[in-house]
Order: C-alpha cells, then structure tokens, then sequence
C-alpha cells in the first residue's frame, strides 16, 4: 500500500503530540498498525478487551474514566489517549471507560505500542508515567543565558592563597607572580579575610607601613563571601551592595576560589545587572520610578531565555529588594537616621524569592523597642513613603493591609511574638487563611540580629506543634488542583468544567502551603520553596521521591504561570495568573495534568501525616 | 426470511452459472455470509474512482479497499490499485488527483478484477451510493471476464435514507452525500476523492451506523443487502 493513501490518518497521527516525535519509519508502521473502531453513546461502556491490550487514540468524541467507586479520574476527547496504563503496568484494568459522545477511535496494538517505546526514548516518556522522570526531561532549560549563570562556570580551578602571618612583601610579590589582584588568606583550611591590591595602596603604601607588616594587620578579616552554585547575579548583587571587587568562595566551610568583579565583567554584562546598578544609583523617588519601568521588559527577557522559573523569581525579587533597599536609603537621607534600630520585613512572595509580574506588597516593620510619638512619626514618614514609591513602581498595595504603613504590623520583638503566638497556640482555622504569609518572612532592609531573633522563636514554636500544624493543613486543604483539561476547558475534580484556571491560587499556591507546613514541622528557616523542598529532601521529613515531585510539578506550574504572562504582555494584555487552556500545546497538557496530579498526591500526603485522615 | 431465501437462491443460481473459477469461488462463500448477523460478517468496504458517471462509455481508474473484521476497521489490510485505461484521465483527473504518469504504475482491469473478486470472497461488500459502483463492476466484469453477473452490496448511502426517512417526511438535496453523512455521527472531516480515503470514509460511516441502530444485534445481512 501506499503510504500516501490514508493521508487522513497519517495527517492526524502526526500531529500528537509524542507521535510527532517519531521517524517517518516509526510513523509509517504506526499508522497501518491501526485499526479503527466507532463507539456510540447508546453503548455506555468501552468493552474493554483486556486480553489484547490496545492504546486507545481518540480521533473524535469523548470520554470519560472512573474508578470502580465511581470517581472521575478523566474526561478525554479528540487528539488524547486512554488504555496505555494497563499496558504499561500489565495490571488488570479496572477502571472503566463511559461514552460521553460518539467517537471514532484508532485503536495500537500493544506489540506496535512496545517497539515505538524501544525506537524512540522521546515516545517511551511521554507515556511512562514515572511522571518526576518526565517533567524533569522537559522544556529545554537554557542555562547558558547570565541571568542564570552560576559562579562555578567563572572561578578558575588553582586558589591563590598566602597565610596570615606571611608579610605583605611575600603577599606583593606573589600577587605579581600569580598576576592577580588579589589573595585570599589562609590559616589551617580557614578563610581568614583577603587583601586586594587597593589595600596594599592604601592601608600599607599610603599609611606609610613597613613591608615586613604581617598581613594580618592588613588584610580584610571576615570578608562577605558566597558559593559556587549561588547565580552570577546575585554574586554581582553582593559586590555592588556593599562596595566590593572581590568574593571568596566558600565550599562546606573552606575557601575555593575568589570571584573578581573583573571576572563577571570579563564574561558578559546583562540587563538585570545594569537595572540593579542603575537602581544602586538613583538619588530620588522620581528616578527610581523611571528606572522601574524596565522591570517588565526584563520579566519578558528572563521568561523569553527560557531560564528556570525559580530563578527568574529569584532575580525579579533581587531587583524588588534592591529597589525597596534603596527607596529607604534615599528616604532616610531626607528625613535622618532612624530613632533606634528596626527591620523592613517582607512577607508571602517577596520572602519567599517567587515574585512574577504583578506581585504585590506584602511587608511590615520590626521595631527594636515601643516607639515614642516621634519615633512613630519617623517610620509613619518612612513606611509611607517607601509603600507609595513601591506602589508607584509596580509594586500594587496589599489587598489585605498587610504593609509596613498599618500601625498593626509596626511592631516590636516582643509584640511580633505575641502575634505569632497567638496565631499558634490558638490556631483559628479562619483567621489562619490570612496569616499563613507571616510565616514566610525575610529581612530586607535593617538589623538581622533583631529578624533572626524573632524567626528563631517562630520556627521553635511551630516545630513539631501538632496542633498548629494541623490547623494550616485543614487550610492548606481548601483547594484542591484541577484534574486536567477537556476539550477548552479546565476539568475539576468535581467533574465541573470551567473556562481557564488560576495557576496560582490552584497551583503554586498550593504547593507554597504544603511545603510551608513541612517546613515549619521540620523547623526549617528558609522561606523561599524550592529551598525548603531540597531541605526537606535531604532531613527525611518528606520522602524523597515526593519532594523530588513536588519539586518538578513547582517548576512546571510556575513556568507555566511565567511563560502565559509572557504571551500576555506580547498581546498587551494586564498580566494575570489566568490561563486559558486554548494556549495549551496538547504535550504541556499532558504534563500540567502530571504536575497537578502531583499537587494532589502531596495534598494527600499532609492529610495523613498531620490530620492522620485518609 | 423471503428476502434471505431470495438472495440465496441467486447466489446459488450464479454460483452454477459461472465459468470463471474466481468468480465461482466468490458466490459460493457468499451464501454462508447471508444469515449471519451483521455485526459478525466480516465487509469490505469499496470504493471506485471512475472516468465519469456512465458504466457503459466510462472506465474504472482505481479501487480502494479496506477490510472491517468484528467491528474493526482494519487498516493494515487497506488496498489500493490503480488501473490502466484507454486514452486520457483528460477532465477527472482534477477530481481524483490521478494523474496520467500515476497510471504507469497501473495494473490492467482484467488483473484488477480478478484480484477484488478474490478479496471479496467470503466478506460481504459495502460501499456509499453502492449501485453506482456495483454497476460499474458488473459492466467490466461482463466486458473482460465474458461473465454476466449481479452482485450485492451494503449502501450506507440507503441506509441513512431509511434512517432520516423515519424521522422526517424528505430528504433534502446533499443530505446524503458521504460528508454529510458523517458529520450526523460526529464523524471528521477528511479531504475526500481518493478511492482508498473514501473506502475508509464509507468504513467509518457505516460502523457508525451501525452502532446508532439498538436493534442492530438481531439485523442479518440478508436485510440490509441491497
């Protein structure tokens, strides 16, 4: 037979997604291996033959499968399959498959099935439902793009190093050996500061110091360091804040290798490191403004580079906090110092490190001790002032109040640990709903000691606080994802069919709320979720592959939720978290299908483990 | 049961009749595929691109066919000729994309017969607007076998006739023609006019026919031959 001959099935087959990943050999044998069968809904039930097991292609209609109990599990129409996890499995088939509408279907033996596994790896994984391997495997993850880079790709391999009490002659003379500006100092495998060849200027020629000067008495003691995995840009992000050329690199507590400003330079310049420059330089309000106006062109950069969803929230909360750090600096040198110590803490996205387009303001004041009239009237000025140029910038006030302006959240040590208190001793399901953001807070401006404090108390109550922890899971609980997709429309777990679904409230979201719970169950400090996940993967508090699940479905969800802005703003439309599932390829329903599946196994997963319900 | 002892007694008579051993062959199978019922018998569904309309002054040009065994279609089965004929496609060639130079690959119609009467032998044959195509068959079969038969078919074309004709008093013009037909089952759109497409096409319709009717598991073959 010709193979141009049933061009209709040929034409079909080849445009599913993973059938068009075959070669035209594959294809070819594929398609006369078909047979065609035509199911009416006055038939109710597919008769599923479970002696000779098919993959079942939908040409048209519709379909639906539930469990023996009845449970919706699927609603499958034109262009999607049903049939290949028995035959991936072997195990008996119990589901059952009702007729929704008539349909023409293209039924594979499972001996073709095999071989197109075996031809082709691509084939294999789309339909293996190791699900984790599958995710992981997708959409090509550009790495090679600087806003995402790591420092690693930059240190090179041999550490130049001398020992503290070397003089700064052999210091000198090994710098122009070596031809590098600089030196890390060494005592027994410890970092112990560096010396740049500015110092050698500075503290020693100008003040004027013998050359027999022991470097001790020069060197930078505890200088900032980072790691290699840490993201190029927020190695540049750390020189530019506190003034520096040079970064240590430190590896399970010994140094590795140093990173020169020269360096990054050296490899490339990029446009969120110029913005974070840019920003470091404005000396007004005005000009912060203006300068902010580029963030959304360098969303629409990161998400068109294709980098990491994780990173890109890292990158664009990089730049909220560079912005929010200097709207105070800039503030304060209007209206002075601050009274007494304080701390501008961010709460929900901005802590967490997963801002995307159109984030809005979740922040508050730590106060060092009860502020008198004046003291209140300083940060009354100050949070004012930075919440509207915040706002001015993008940056939407808090629907629920919860900014630094609200007298509420000014708050001392003291009374932000009553709050805390109250919220976990005495957990209100309700009122739970809207506190669940306090718990993850990050410090963005201000005195540490006086955040890490408070974090520490809040993380030591929550850890292990049945109670607690059992009232956020009855909230985390509330919503559950999606079941997939029918036809244009997002599928419900209640069988309803809706037009577009929130990736947020129903997906990352979710899985914030249940990696939040581990978290504070494990007495974890970090807030930002992929971290928590690798942290909690490794304390055994959640088994391995569920993290690794959680992981992959978060990646994918927020990608999604990244790359639907980015067609948004390409169509100059407000940016949302809504997606339509018409802008859905059939392949990224497939896998968003996969990922919320994920969601819903580990919602699972914290009911049994803190509610102890099935 | 008239109508089965009928078609039989036909069979039976050309069975006799014919000298052609193919021919022989295939009349005597079909007589065992009269009462069984319809979701048994193993088709065939046919389809014919011709020159023209007219049996007598046009030619075949090609034959798709495609087996439907217990409900399957079975496509690794799909067949497909081509056919050499006196002069020109000259004007239908637009219709059915067969052009001159496809036709060197071309089979003669006598070989061609012979090779659709052997693969019709034990299944009942199918096709849309079915009489258009039997006669055609009969025509060239009596000029280059020298026999004179009668063959039968399934029509999906009269049974969606007698199908609307139940609900509504007439048809209207088009009502029947294969597309339209498919689109009433939810059936898709294929670019249709190539024999074997068509064959596919009218394979589809008729399982989809055959499905909407509840009563179907009680129809025999006798019944819906045409």
């Amino acid at each position: 037979m010709d193979a141009s001959e049933l061009q209709p099935v040929r034409d079909f087959i080849s445009s599913l997604p993973p059938f068009d990943r075959l070669s035209e050999q594959s294809l070819r044998q594929c398609c006369i291996s078909l047979s065609v069968v035509y199911y009416s809904r006055n038939e109710q039930f597919v008769d599923v033959d479970t002696n000779e097991r098919q993959l079942y292609i939908v040409r048209s209609g519709a379909f639906e499968v539930i469990t023996e109990q009845g449970e919706l599990i699927d609603r499958i129409s034109d262009g999607q399959y049903f049939g290949f996890s028995g035959m991936l499995s072997g195990e008996k088939v119990v589901n059952k498959v009702r007729i929704l509408e008539d349909a023409l279907v293209y039924l594979l033996p499972v001996k073709i099935f095999d071989q197109l596994r075996a031809a082709s790896s691509q084939f294999d994984r789309f339909f293996n439902q190791a699900f984790a391997q599958r995710l992981r495997h997708q959409g090509a993850i550009n790495n090679k793009n600087i806003n995402t880079s790591r420092i690693s790709s930059l240190i090179s391999a041999d550490l130049i190093s001398i020992d503290s009490f070397s003089t700064i002659r052999q210091a000198a003379e090994l710098m122009s050996e070596k031809r590098v500006s600089s030196l890390l100092i060494i005592d027994s495998n410890k970092l112990s500061g560096i010396i740049t060849d500015r110092d050698l200027r500075s503290r020693v020629l100008a003040k004027g110091l013998d050359s027999q000067t022991l470097i001790k008495q020069v060197m930078t003691a505890d200088p900032v360091t980072s790691h290699k995995n840490a993201l190029i840009f927020e190695a540049m992000l750390q020189m530019s804040e506190h003034s520096i050329h040079h970064l240590p690199i430190i590896e399970d507590g010994r140094p590795t290798g140093m990173l020169t400003s020269t360096d990054i330079m050296r490899s490339q310049s990029s446009q969120p490191l110029l913005l974070i420059g840019q920003i470091g330089r404005q000396n007004s309000q005005e000009e912060l403004i203006a300068v902010s106006k580029q963030i959304p062109q360098l969303l629409q950069n990161l998400i068109s580079s294709d980098a990491q969803a994780q990173e890109i929230g890292r990158i664009l909360t990089s730049v909220t906090d560079a912005l929010t750090r200097r709207l105070i600096i800039i503030i304060q040198n209007e209206i002075g110092e601050a009274p007494m110590q304080f701390c501008w803490l961010a709460f929900g996205s901005q802590a967490r490190q997963d801002q995307a387009g159109g984030s809005d303001q979740d922040n508050a004041l730590l106060l060092e001790y009860d502020p008198d009239s004046e003291a209140l009237l300083y940060f009354q000025k100050l949070s004012q002032a930075v919440c509207t140029g915040l706002d001015a910038c993008g940056y939407s006030s808090c629907p629920g109040d919860i900014m630094a302006t609200n007298k509420k959240w000014q708050l001392t040590l003291k009374q932000w640990e009553n709050e805390f208190s109250k919220w976990i001793n005495t957990p209100q399901p309700t009122a739970l709903v809207n506190v669940a953001i306090f718990f993850d807070m990050r410090c963005i401006f201000g005195c540490s000691s006086l955040f890490e404090s408070l974090h520490n108390k809040v993380v030591n109550k929550t850890k292990n606080n049945d109670i607690f922890l059992a009232a956020m899971t009855g909230n985390a609980l509330q919503q559950p994802p999606p079941l997939g997709f029918f036809k244009d429309f997002v599928l419900e777990r209640d069988g309803s069919e809706v037009k577009g679904i929130d990736l947020k409230h129903k997906g990352t979201a979710l899985i914030n709320d249940i990696t939040r719970i581990y978290a504070l169950a494990a007495g974890i400090k970090e807030v930002n979720t992929h971290k928590r996940l690798l942290l909690l993967k490794e304390s055994k508090f959640i088994n391995q592959q569920d993290a690794l699940n959680l992981i992959d479905a978060y990646e994918f969800i927020a990608h999604k939720r990244l790359s639907n802005q980015g067609y948004q703003y390409s169509r100059s439309q407000p940016l949302s978290n809504y997606l339509l599932p018409e802008n859905l390829s059939a392949l990224a329903r497939h896998q968003l299908k996969d990922a919320f599946k994920a969601v819903h196994e580990a919602q699972a997963g914290i009911k049994l483990k803190f509610l102890r319900q099935f | 049961m008239f109508k089965s002892w009928l078609i039989k007694s036909s069979l039976n008579r050309q069975f006799k009749r014919s000298k052609n051993a193919g021919l022989k062959a295939y009349f005597q199978a079909q007589i065992q595929l009269i009462d069984l019922p319809i979701k048994q018998a193993p088709l065939l569904a046919l389809d014919l691109e011709m020159t023209g309309l007219n049996p007598k002054l046009d030619q075949i040009i090609s034959i798709g066919l495609i087996p439907v065994i217990e409900g399957k279609i079975l496509l690794a089965q799909a067949q497909y000729k081509l056919i050499k004929i006196n002069g020109s496609v000259g004007q239908s060639a637009a219709v059915h994309g067969v052009l001159d130079q496809h036709l060197l690959q071309a089979v003669s119609i006598k070989k061609a017969l012979q090779w659709l009467i052997q693969q019709a032998t034990g299944k009942v044959l199918a096709a849309h607007h079915a009489s258009l195509d039997l006669s055609f068959l009969q025509q060239a079969i009596s000029q280059h076998l020298n026999e004179k038969c009668r063959l039968s078919a399934l029509d999906s074309l009269d049974i969606e006739r007698r199908r609307l004709l139940r609900c509504q008093s007439f048809i209207k013009e088009g009502e029947l023609r294969l597309g339209k037909c498919r689109e009433r089952y939810n059936l898709p759109l294929y670019a249709a006019h190539n024999a074997l497409t068509d064959a596919l096409a009218c394979a589809e319709l008729l399982l989809a026919q055959l499905a909407a009717d509840s009563g179907i598991h009680k129809v025999k073959v006798s019944q819906l031959l045409r």
